[in-house]
């Protein structure tokens, strides 16, 4: 393979002449596809793209991306649609980076091509997968994709979470909301926490004095648990418990014909059911064989590329990433590695020593917000934190308001650095 | 990295912030690995200069720079990010990215 590159990237083999019959052959440049255009792939496209010298092209079918990061501040009323949504256009033309608006639907890794169901295929030189996660819909008996048309995931913003929301604003005084929490490990370990606050938000918001929120969790303790439980207690008190399997005894299933969620212990009739499953690397990963048993891919973390196949790179929620949660933040940070070396490989770039960032905001109520993060590296055989943070319990007024500001500034820097 | 986090940071302290640095001597910061580890920055500091909530860090004096990211590793300036950003640069890769900051020109 190795020798197959030198002679592309050198201008020139028989091969390449032989699959590719174009006059200027011998200014062809190395082809990166990205398959998967959420913050791992938008951000690898645009770091190999903007120094040039590599043909990128990103596939990915939507014309615009909705953020599942600050997606629970649009469930909370604190952003519009709009302010979640980022177009391709903008990197597409500044970049010189081809979009091409289809689902890939397999990976050819012998013969380096991806394929798309029209037939099509496109070669490549490196691949980059960042296909997100699918979900198990399986992992909650009677749950299923059908079903959550009515009982909503909303863990891959969309459809799903404007349809939460609408559920959500519909509900009336002494109403319930059961939540299903997913077990680890999952996309956003803060996330349905983030989203219990917001929900909480919204009722209190109405004047609602009766309604409750049941979260229903296979966890025996979840991301910043100190914090968010003292927020409820603060702005929420009553409205939200908190369930441990040692308190539900275990999840038994959903029944969306009666509204129920039913558990080792009890059944819970809701007005909504907010169900968000197991978790494991989106398809084309997983069917490329590039996962292990866990459903997610494992990687090399000097680098980022499969652990199995050092053509293709995995970044974001789909590969292991060791110490780092999954998150929009850690994808943008490994796409950064990814991107380096990469180009190093097909371009000549410099390469440095990988290092990654990581770090999650939670809104708790206005003003009211909590973070916590780290740095990480490359240590045996996996990404390592080598220094984390976390805010404290108990921290005064203007110090949650100043990290809400940081929250809403990050958000603006990442989506800038990614999609313009 | 060879070492844990906040051992290598207590080092770090203890070898070369007995004083702040001397930052005459890293006025020629490397742009190159600047640029590479400003990926790191630009996440939430805009490149741009724009300013949404996080302070712009472009076009800033090298020393400025380098004194600034000096308080937060010795965390004399308060916020953990920054500290932990802060914490795992040694000081030549400060000196980088304070040449490659310095460098760009705020676009508002």
């Amino acid at each position: 393979m190795n020798s197959n590159r030198r002679q592309f990237i050198g201008g020139l083999g028989a091969l390449a002449a032989a699959s590719f019959p174009m006059p200027a052959i011998a200014q062809a440049k190395p082809k990166l596809v990205v398959v998967g255009g959420g913050p791992g792939g938008a951000t690898v496209a645009k770091y190999v793209a903007k120094d040039g010298g590599v043909d990128v092209t990103l596939v990915e079918p939507a014309r615009r991306f909705t953020t599942c990061f600050h997606s629970n501040l649009y469930l909370g009323g604190f952003k519009s649609w709009e302010e979640i949504t980022h177009s391709y256009d903008k990197i597409a033309k500044a970049y010189g980076i081809k979009h091409v608006r289809q689902r890939a639907s397999a990976i050819d890794r012998d013969k380096k091509v991806v394929k798309f169901a029209s037939g099509r295929t496109l070669s490549y030189d490196r691949l980059v997968l960042a296909p997100g996660i699918d979900l198990k819909y399986d992992s909650v008996p009677g749950y299923s994709e059908e079903v959550s048309k009515r009982l909503p995931h909303a863990w891959q913003a969309g459809p799903q979470t404007q349809l939460l929301r609408r559920q959500l604003n519909a509900l009336s005084d002494g109403a319930t909301i059961v939540m299903i929490a997913p077990p680890n490990p999952y996309r956003c370990p803060p996330g349905p926490y983030e989203r219990v606050s917001m929900m909480a938000h919204v009722l209190k918001a109405k004047g609602h004095k009766k309604s409750r929120i049941v979260i229903i969790d296979p966890k025996e303790n979840f991301s910043k648990q100190g914090l968010f439980m003292e927020g409820w207690q603060k702005h929420y008190p009553g409205m939200i418990e908190w369930q441990d399997p040692k308190m539900h005894g275990g999840v038994k299933g959903v029944d969306a014909r009666s509204m129920t969620v039913k558990t080792d212990l009890g059944d819970y009739k809701a007005q909504l059911i907010n169900v968000i499953p197991a978790q494991m690397a989106g398809k084309i990963a997983r069917d490329a064989g590039l996962a292990n048993q866990s459903g997610f891919c494992p990687i090399n973390p000097e680098n980022m590329r499969s652990a199995s196949d050092a053509n293709i790179t995995i970044v974001g929620d789909a590969c292991i990433a060791g110490d780092m949660p999954k998150s929009g933040f850690s994808a943008n940070s490994q796409a950064k590695v990814a991107a380096m070396m990469i180009r190093g490989e097909l371009a000549n770039g410099r390469t440095f020593p990988a290092r990654y960032t990581n770090t999650c905001w939670s809104l708790i109520e206005t003003d009211d917000t909590v973070k916590v993060g780290g740095s990480y590296t490359a240590k045996d055989g996996k990404i390592a934190a080598t220094e984390t943070f976390i805010s404290k319990t108990g921290e005064n007024a203007d110090l949650r308001k100043q990290t809400q500001q940081e929250n809403m500034g990050w958000y603006a820097g990442i989506v800038a650095d990614i999609w313009s | 990295m060879r070492c844990s986090g906040a051992g290598r940071i207590a080092a770090s302290i203890a070898m070369s912030f007995v004083a702040s640095w001397p930052t005459a001597a890293l006025a020629e910061g490397d742009r190159a690995l600047g640029e590479y580890l400003s990926s790191e920055c630009v996440t939430c500091h805009q490149l741009s200069g724009k300013y949404q909530g996080i302070p712009p860090i472009v076009g800033w004096p090298e020393q400025s720079f380098v004194e600034i990211m000096d308080e937060y590793r010795q965390k004399k300036r308060d916020n953990p990010v920054m500290q932990t950003i802060a914490g795992k640069f040694s000081r030549d890769e400060i000196a980088a990215l304070a040449a490659y900051f310095g460098s760009v020109k705020s676009k508002n």
